[in-house]
């Protein structure tokens, strides 16, 4: 594979090349109640190729037929002349890679039968059907790949990696006449077939959980002090700040660029957040990104202040900044953008508990888990999995359908209390962004206190 | 190939499908990127011993006994599922190649988008544009003889607007999404269409709050169709969780209210001659004068529904067939010939309103509980109606009610048709909506 990477790219007339080449191999088993619905081994291959002339625009092409390398090489190129541009697209510079990494694949999937994984996943779904009649439907995917990609480029950079994952994950319906409700539990990790074993109490806490939401009352709408859990903080962070922090966002927008101003106060000096690619053995960590780029650990705020930004090669040149290894494409059906990897809010200095953050606390809401959120520039909305309202600094009744809705700038500013109980949250899904969806990404927080934000429900 | 791979596989059907994209994308004005997307996949569905298996490869020559093999391995596990294919039959017309779209040049496309960013620039706003156009062959057949095939262009243009005024982000969207180029009267349309919310955009009230009447545009009423879309659907309601299920043929929503799938309709992005599993398209009408009639179902739901598939069998290169909609038709069909939807933001439907709002779109559609039909959404871009003028744009406020108990009693559906990606609408006028600012 590498001898027909370096000829093609021997072959190019462009003034910078790119290749990335891909075999994923893949599997799924998927239940829907106590019916099977899936089982199936897939195998997808393709290759992506991105050229660029001085002067000229992205020319890309992404193909299913690897026999047609050279020619996808050519029509790149091709692509890349038929722009003119008055002010280049630049690359920052960065040092040529050669690498072999496979990660650790901690029980190969490849070699696990499809009945094993059948099993595996049918248990979990038993253990979330089993607790209750009111759960009613039940859906469970099992998940696994091994990626490997070869990546080449005009400027000496040749790696080869390959790339495990896999995913368990449970939903769990519970109804009782009209009332619907649900319970979720996700792990996904960047490993093999020995990492997703002993989990059948997680799956029974969810089901028991969806069970438990039929009786309990919406939350009162309004303004309260929240503190968010481990989860739902983390996704707090990569959708409501981490998305305006890729840098494609603001390096053509000089008003952007201004919102954005690296010294802007963000938070209060406890806030502190990063993206760090390189953690070790997280479901967004990679050694390089898909531009050859070694991941890192970037710091975006540090003591309420904002200090760093992520970059792809060509924004960080647009900005006179560094790269810091965040352009990832999902497949070689797309190009690499800025993207997240490991996104974190770092841990308090103090060590509180989440005893500490509420005591003082004597109306407010207990934020649990999430079922999605959607940041739309500076306003966002997030769905808590389940909820409990805080009375008097103690953690009092379940509450459902726990919406949080605020502006970005307001609510950072009003987080005031950060918790020492820092978890990652290895949860499966991903980030979209682009039409490129789900990019594995993995979120870490410890519980979160936010002053005052507006929680929906009841309006 | 589709007949060496059924020669091998017994009862079986397969699909396969080239793809060709041609990409440009204009970032904050300008052209960088230009690309192509080829892709050709092969999906394999085997009835083995009465269980029913998957296989998928992109690879370009696959290796049909590995396929069948693979999908057999998957049926082994599968359920027990008699699976009748479709015989032979004669499909519908319905045209899915456009020679514009399929021979339009590379620059053709670029002048395409260059003419939208110049139309759309002001001051002190990015805009974005991206072009794709896609020229495509689909080919289908099954152990019991049914065969089709049919070549398809699709063209989509989308274009954004985004102001940053110090904190304030206003972002304005639209989209041209149909199987030809677009005609001039469309981009007109379009840049029409982002002009006219623009605009009143620039201005920003104070939101009003209580119970109050809400026009939905055509692309705010996503948060508004989304639960029927899942109530409707032959899965949802075999899963026992569609609300509708015990319906059928109940006056369930206001008279004024129809939905169909129709992936005959003329100029439909999503139309062809037959779905993914070799069933002739025909319309399903779901809900027909207030009255719950039907649920759309492909193949296997159908089969274990003991009902018959509507033809929205939908197929990717892996996986699993499943239930797919193709044009949805929400209220008053569109005319054979629909013109480029006209401007008029509210579709007519403010003028007697005293105090209310326009919702466009709203943040978190999709998350919490969507079957129940419940939604609480914070608002992206809404403007204030007062005295039955629009008077600015609205932040920080947000919209909740119940889909199922608003649809009982609707205000109206607006003059100002359109097709939005493949759903065809107006806009819809609710009232007593719950909204709320904070």
């Amino acid at each position: 594979m590498k001898d027909r990477l370096a000829a093609a790219l021997k072959a190019s007339r462009a003034d910078y090349t790119e290749i990335r080449l891909e075999r994923t191999w893949s599997s799924a088993v998927t239940f829907r109640g106590r019916r099977l619905e899936t089982a199936t081994v897939s195998e997808d291959q393709g290759g992506f190729v991105r050229c660029l002339d001085r002067g000229c625009g992205w020319g890309i092409a992404s193909f299913t037929s690897l026999d047609a390398l050279p020619q996808m090489v050519a029509r790149a190129h091709e692509l890349s002349r038929a722009v003119r541009l008055e002010r280049p697209i630049r690359l920052a510079e960065t040092a040529a890679q050669q690498a072999d990494v496979a990660l650790d694949l901690d029980g190969d999937v490849r070699g696990i039968s499809l009945a094993e994984k059948k099993k595996l996943i049918e248990a979990y779904n038993g253990a979330m059907l089993a607790v209750s009649d009111a759960i009613v439907d039940t859906q469970a995917i099992y998940r696994d790949e091994v990626s490997e990609v070869w990546y080449v480029n005009s400027e000496g950079t040749a790696l080869a990696q390959v790339r495990p994952e896999v995913t368990v994950s449970g939903t769990a319906i519970a109804r009782r006449d009209g009332t619907i409700e649900k319970g979720l539990e996700s792990i996904g990790l960047r490993r093999g077939w020995n990492s997703v074993h002993g989990f059948e109490e997680r799956f029974r806490v969810v089901a028991r959980r969806a069970a438990d939401l039929l009786d309990a009352p919406r939350v009162q709408g309004g303004a309260y002090p929240v503190i968010l859990d481990n989860e739902l903080a983390g996704v707090f962070i990569h959708e409501a700040f981490g998305h305006l922090s890729e840098a494609d966002f603001v390096y053509e927008n000089p008003q952007a660029r201004e919102m954005m101003t690296l010294g802007r106060r963000f938070g209060k000096p406890v806030l502190n957040v990063g993206d760090n690619g390189a953690a070790s053995g997280l479901r967004g960590t990679l050694p390089f990104d898909d531009e050859g780029t070694p991941t890192q650990d970037t710091v975006l705020i540090r003591d309420g202040i904002l200090v760093g930004r992520l970059h792809s090669r060509e924004t960080a040149a647009a900005m006179s900044e560094r790269p810091t290894g965040n352009a990832r494409a999902m497949s070689f059906r797309h190009p690499p953008i800025v993207r997240m990897t490991n996104t974190y809010i770092a841990p308090g200095q103090g060590g509180a508990t989440l005893q500490d953050l509420i005591k003082d606390v004597k109306l407010g809401v207990y934020a649990c888990g999430a079922f999605g959120g959607q940041t739309m520039l500076e306003n966002f909305s997030f769905t808590a999995a389940w909820g409990h309202m805080i009375r008097d600094g103690q953690i009092a009744e379940l509450v459902k359908d726990v919406v949080l809705a605020g502006n970005l700038f307001q609510t950072l500013d009003r987080i005031d209390h950060i918790a020492g109980d820092f978890t990652w949250n290895q949860m499966g899904g991903g980030c979209g962004k682009g039409g490129q969806f789900p990019l594995p990404v993995t979120e870490g927080a410890p519980h979160v206190r936010i002053e005052e934000i507006l929680v929906g429900g009841d309006v | 190939m589709i007949d060496r791979i059924l020669a091998a596989a017994g009862h079986a059907d397969v699909l396969w499908r080239r793809e060709e994209r041609t990409t440009i994308a204009f970032e904050s004005g300008r052209l960088k990127t230009t690309g192509i997307i080829e892709e050709t996949g092969v999906n394999l569905r085997v009835a083995t011993g009465g269980r029913v298996g998957v296989a998928g490869t992109t690879a370009a020559a696959p290796d049909v006994t590995a396929l069948v093999d693979r999908a057999r391995a998957s049926a082994e596990l599968g359920e027990q599922l008699d699976l009748t294919f479709p015989s032979k039959s004669k499909f519908p017309n319905v045209p899915t190649f456009f020679d514009g779209a399929a021979n339009a040049s590379l620059d053709r496309l670029i002048a395409i988008g260059k003419g939208l960013v110049e139309r759309l620039a002001r001051e002190g706003c990015q805009v974005n544009v991206a072009i794709e156009r896609e020229v495509g062959e689909t080919a289908v057949g099954n152990s019991a003889g049914a065969r089709g095939g049919y070549p398809s262009t699709g063209v989509a243009v989308t274009a954004d607007v985004v102001r940053i005024a110090s904190d304030d982000v206003l972002m304005i969207y639209d989209q041209y999404v149909g199987g030809d180029l677009p005609t001039d009267a469309d981009l007109d349309a379009l840049v029409r269409s982002i002009e006219m919310r623009l605009v009143p955009a620039l201005t920003i009230v104070t939101p009003p709050d209580g119970a109050l009447p809400v026009v939905f545009t055509p692309a705010g009423l996503a948060a508004i169709v989304l639960p029927l879309e899942q109530a409707l659907s032959g899965k949802t309601v075999l899963q026992g969780s569609s609300p509708l299920a015990a319906k059928v043929g109940e006056q369930v929503f206001d008279t004024r209210l129809s939905i169909s799938d129709d992936p005959l309709a003329p100029q439909g992005p999503a139309s062809r001659p037959f779905d993914d599993e070799c069933v002739a398209s025909t319309a399903t009408r779901l809900v027909e004068g207030g009255i719950v009639r039907a649920f759309v179902y492909d193949l296997e739901t159908a089969t274990r529904a003991k009902t018959r598939t509507t033809g929205n069998g939908h197929r990717g290169i892996f996986g699993k067939p499943g239930i797919r909609y193709t044009n949805l038709i929400v209220g008053n069909a569109p005319p054979p010939r629909p013109a480029p939807h006209a401007p008029g933001l509210g579709g007519g439907l403010i003028a007697d309103i005293q105090d209310g709002l326009v919702v466009d779109d709203l943040i978190g559609v999709g998350q919490g509980n969507v079957t129940g039909g419940g939604f609480s959404h914070p608002v992206g871009l809404a403007y204030r109606v007062q005295g039955g003028e629009i008077t600015g744009r609205v932040k920080d406020a947000a919209v909740a009610g119940n889909v199922y108990e608003l649809l009982k009693h609707i205000g109206g559906f607006g003059s100002d048709g359109r097709w939005l990606g493949s759903r065809w609408s107006s806009s819809l006028r609710l009232e007593g909506v719950s909204v709320a600012r904070r």
